[in-house]
């Protein structure tokens, strides 16, 4: 990983997360972006401990140190401890996750494999525990986590030791 | 035939339309990386081409894009791209070989990503092209993903065909 930013952020910070970041460069897409990460915090058809479950899951996979630090405090409120969002790792399975968040970290999982892919094993546990509406507010909200946490890598500049634990209001990164 | 299950990143929008308002503002943002001022929208469609190939995604290849104009990657130079040998070849402009390099690098991994392989890009697209690069192949990167596990749903979960929003 590039020790090196590769992008500048922008001249003037507004506080916002996502436009202070090098994001911010690209007036064409920042808009959307913004507007897309407010949408998947507010919107979505599933709760924010499940989306956090998966944003975790996403960013341990991905490496993204900053990404890793982050907890979205409506999650917090939702119930995802810190010792709960600890069980998010290669032994979820056998953890006091619940039966959803078990299936949303193999979810993920079936995402971001190479090549990605359902087996049929998942898909029926999937269809007896989510809507289809459901599942495909998971695969918005992954593709937005997975999207931005790989873009942070692409830019490059990221640590490589961890970061402390930073929880981070919606409104940090959707205003 | 369910249509979840041919769904490819190119119409993937309105298989997640029930999601609501994060999948439209998905597919807002999908749209504006198709007019924009740092990559055309051929060499963007030779990205996503390199992105499918390295994903081994046979029905992203043949998938027509609505968004490139027809005609314009056509020929020796799109079954180039499809063999994987852009960088080799005579017929890819430097700024072309730089971007579609990045692909690559990216399509593997992110943090693999070479300084001198990002600096390239950067010489021709500028950093706000390069962060749009990125930006654009993380979501067409997403969207083939989410296809192909939508296109295993539609063919393992009975009666997945109403969860199709046409």
């Amino acid at each position: 990983m590039s020790a090196k930013p590769r992008a500048s952020a922008p001249p003037t910070l507004t506080g916002n997360t996502i436009r202070d970041s090098a994001l911010g460069r690209v007036p064409e897409t920042l808009g959307e972006i913004v507007a897309l990460n407010a949408a998947v915090w507010q919107r979505s058809l599933v709760s924010p401990t499940l989306l956090e479950v998966i944003r975790l899951r996403n960013a341990r996979t991905v490496n993204c140190v900053y990404c890793k630090a982050v907890r979205y405090e409506v999650a917090r409120a939702d119930g995802l401890s810190e010792a709960r969002a600890a069980m998010i790792d290669e032994n979820y399975a056998a953890s006091a996750l619940s039966e959803r968040e078990k299936l949303a970290v193999a979810l993920a999982d079936a995402y971001l494999g190479f090549p990605a892919g359902v087996t049929a094993q998942l898909a029926a546990r999937l269809a007896r525990e989510f809507s289809p509406e459901q599942i495909a507010s998971l695969f918005v909200a992954l593709m937005t986590f997975n999207f931005t946490s790989r873009t942070a890598v692409s830019i490059g500049g990221m640590p490589e030791d961890p970061l402390p634990v930073m929880l981070l209001p919606v409104s940090a990164t959707s205003a | 035939m369910d249509a979840a299950a041919s769904a490819t990143s190119l119409d993937l929008d309105r298989h997640l339309a029930r999601a609501g308002s994060p999948a439209a503002s998905f597919a807002r943002l999908w749209q504006s990386l198709w007019v924009q001022p740092y990559v055309t929208p051929a060499l963007l469609e030779m990205c996503r081409l390199t992105l499918a190939r390295l994903h081994q995604d046979e029905r992203e290849l043949a998938a027509p894009n609505p968004h490139v104009e027809p005609g314009t990657l056509t020929g020796e130079r799109l079954r180039i791209v499809l063999a994987g040998g852009t960088l080799k070849s005579p017929l890819f402009s430097p700024a072309e070989k730089a971007v579609l390099l990045f692909t690559e690098c990216y399509g593997l991994d992110p943090q693999s990503i070479a300084d001198d392989v990002a600096d390239a890009v950067k010489d021709h697209l500028g950093e706000p092209g390069l962060v749009f690069l990125i930006e654009a192949l993380g979501c067409i990167d997403g969207r083939i993903r989410t296809a192909r596990c939508l296109r295993d749903l539609a063919r393992l979960v009975p009666g997945w065909e109403g969860a199709d929003v046409r």
